[in-house]
């Protein structure tokens, strides 16, 4: 500690410990081995009141679509590696592929195509923040529609 | 002399009047007491003596005017910015301080890259999208700003989609 009372040296430690924070500020934006995707599918209808109460942290995103009941059917996550692609199966016989394409900016870039059968519904590249969400719905299933959550977290 | 070293450093601060009272004095009583010095006093006395006579008469010889004229012009001579600049920084920065502000500058700019991160960050939190091809289907997007939330909402209503969309009441939310 007797080091540390002599000014150089007090201030040579700071610039090296501000360095290595710049230089691990810099590194923070490499790009990631993996991306968790999460899936939760719910079905939205105007049957009942019912509000799943797993849905509860999406609530007022879901509130938006204003259905006036929703129900999570299933909740799946999957590790992708980066440029890599994972199938998920969702009720009613139709799949989502999800690709991560890139990460930037703490944004991660999802090309997400979803299919009935072999019918291809939509196709399209959403850039969501790191750990957040966004909404894709429409596809009928049992009396409502199916809404899907997508959020993506970097691993 | 032994052990009088430092002493003929005094002995000549002495003679330039640069000690004071109580140390004139005590080296006074010393120089009485000892040879050495005394003897080192009257040699310094000697020497001072003669420099003062040869720079005396030397110096009646020197026309000072040209310098004082030039000190005059140095006086009077307007310095440019950037000097004043200058000196009032080394004034309030001297080195030992000048060698802070390096880390300190790095360390505002490190704040100032997290915050426009964390800005960035909260202005991002939205989803883009990037490109949609629903296939000829109709498609609505919607952006809700107090959740933060992005939509694509896909319309199947349309003639030839499966049988299910017929059971769905609305064909799209009321959003």
């Amino acid at each position: 500690m007797k080091l540390l009372k002599k000014p150089p040296l007090r201030v040579l430690l700071f610039s090296l410990l501000a360095m290595l924070a710049v230089a691990v500020t810099g590194t923070a934006q490499t790009q990631p081995q993996n991306i968790e995707v999460r899936i939760g599918a719910i079905l939205a209808s105007n049957q009942n009141d019912e509000f799943d109460a797993r849905l509860k942290g999406l609530e007022k995103q879901l509130r938006v679509l204003k259905y006036r009941s929703y129900r999570l059917l299933t909740d799946k996550s999957e590790n992708i590696p980066r440029n890599g692609n994972k199938v998920f199966e969702i009720p009613g016989g139709r799949s989502l592929m999800v690709t991560p394409q890139e990460f930037q900016d703490n944004r991660i870039a999802l090309q997400v195509r979803l299919t009935d059968g072999k019918k291809p519904l939509l196709d399209t590249t959403v850039r969501i923040a790191n750990k957040g969400n966004f909404i894709l719905g429409g596809p009928p299933h049992e009396g409502g529609v199916l809404v899907l959550s997508i959020s993506a977290t970097v691993q | 002399m032994n052990g009088c070293e430092d002493k003929v450093a005094s002995i000549e601060r002495w003679l330039d009047g640069e000690l004071s009272g109580a140390e004139s004095e005590s080296l006074r009583v010393h120089m009485v007491a000892c040879a050495g010095c005394s003897e080192a006093r009257r040699r310094l006395e000697k020497l001072q003596s003669t420099l003062t006579g040869v720079l005396s008469s030397e110096a009646q010889r020197v026309d000072f005017m040209p310098f004082w004229r030039a000190v005059q012009l140095r006086i009077n001579e307007k310095r440019p910015w950037y000097q004043d600049a200058l000196d009032w920084m080394r004034g309030v920065l001297p080195a030992s301080r000048l060698a802070w502000v390096v880390p300190a500058v790095i360390a505002l700019l490190l704040a100032g890259v997290s915050l426009e991160s964390y800005w960035r960050g909260g202005r991002n939190a939205f989803a883009t999208v990037e490109s949609i091809d629903a296939y000829g289907r109709n498609v609505a997007l919607l952006r809700e700003y107090d959740t933060k939330t992005t939509v694509i909402w896909l319309y199947q209503d349309q003639e030839g989609e499966n049988e299910a969309a017929e059971e769905t009441a609305p064909s799209g939310p009321a959003f």
